[in-house]
């Protein structure tokens, strides 16, 4: 497992601290909360609460905004398809960290999927965290395999014509799926259509459906 | 669209060399002070004592400092520089 790096190499992921300066690091820290604590210009709550929210927040939920920019703006879609990096950086949604976007067109020939079968690369800054599942070997595994077979699990049953494509996503690709733009949404603006829009199908589990 | 953000952005989704550290989104902590010193930043801007992009310029200049001639071997990591910059905001806004 030494070729397949699927964390970006960012110097900041590694913690290669010795001891000793990990120790005058907390040190340092520990004193500055214990005389901001007795300032009382934060609270031991307050903290605790952040850390949790900073930790477990789902993050920028940008993608669904990507889609219905698409679904009504066929030369976004254009540039989308060709490069989406750029594309979703028009939008101004930020925080890819050297990952490349790609972004995957559903029709109603092709259905496209994604996946990381060596761990959990995901296109966050367009999805937030990845759900659990995503991360399972279960899926993983079988989603490779047996795309149909797991899409049923998730509801989505497909004809035996549509081609099914799945995405093996890496350190350096990132998937974003476009669903199709469900029927009966004619009338519905942009911001409507980005309500409708679930995290699921655009990593390509489930199709997005009328309201 | 309908889980509900708490975050906020301008400090989550920070872009560039002050992109907080994370690896397929999830935030990545290595050592304790590390989340004690993130937190008491954000903490702090929540309190009105400093803007965020007060704080996000310093922890630019630290980090670019740190790199030095070669971005790929910075003399202190991320946290490191975050903790420096949040000492010098602090030296100037209580003084």
């Amino acid at each position: 497992m030494t070729t397949h790096n699927h964390d970006h190499p960012n110097p900041y992921h590694e913690s290669d601290r010795d001891e000793a300066t990990n120790k005058a690091m907390a040190e340092r820290v520990d004193k500055m909360e214990a005389l901001l604590l007795e300032k009382g210009l934060v609270s031991q709550g307050a903290l605790d609460k952040l850390a949790d929210i900073y930790e477990n927040d789902l993050g920028p939920m940008n993608g669904a905004k990507v889609v219905a920019r698409a679904w009504v703006d066929p030369d976004f879609k254009k540039r989308l398809l060709e490069d989406a990096t750029s594309a979703i950086a028009e939008l101004g949604f930020g925080g890819l960290q050297g990952e490349h976007m790609v972004a995957k067109e559903n029709t109603s020939d092709v259905h496209n999927v994604v996946v990381c079968t060596l761990c959990s690369c995901y296109p966050w800054p367009v999805l937030g965290l990845p759900p659990n599942w995503y991360k399972s070997f279960a899926y993983r595994s079988k989603v490779v395999v047996e795309p149909r077979e797991v899409l049923k699990e998730f509801g989505t049953n497909l004809p035996d014509d549509v081609e099914v494509r799945v995405w093996d996503s890496s350190a350096e690709i990132r998937y974003l799926v476009i669903p199709e733009r469900p029927k009966g949404t004619e009338n519905l603006n942009e911001s409507e259509l980005a309500e409708i829009i679930e995290r699921d199908a655009m990593i390509g589990v489930t199709k997005v459906s009328a309201p | 669209m309908k889980e509900e953000r708490k975050a906020k952005s301008e400090i989550a989704e920070m872009s560039g060399s002050a992109a907080l550290p994370r690896k397929s989104g999830e935030m990545v902590f290595h050592d304790d002070w590390e989340r004690k010193s993130f937190t008491l930043a954000v903490s702090l801007s929540e309190q009105g004592l400093f803007e965020w992009h007060e704080f996000q310029s310093e922890l630019i200049s630290a980090i670019k400092e740190a790199e030095g001639d070669d971005p790929n071997h910075p003399s202190r990591g991320y946290f490191e520089s975050w903790q420096a910059s949040l000492e010098s905001l602090l030296a100037k806004k209580l003084a």
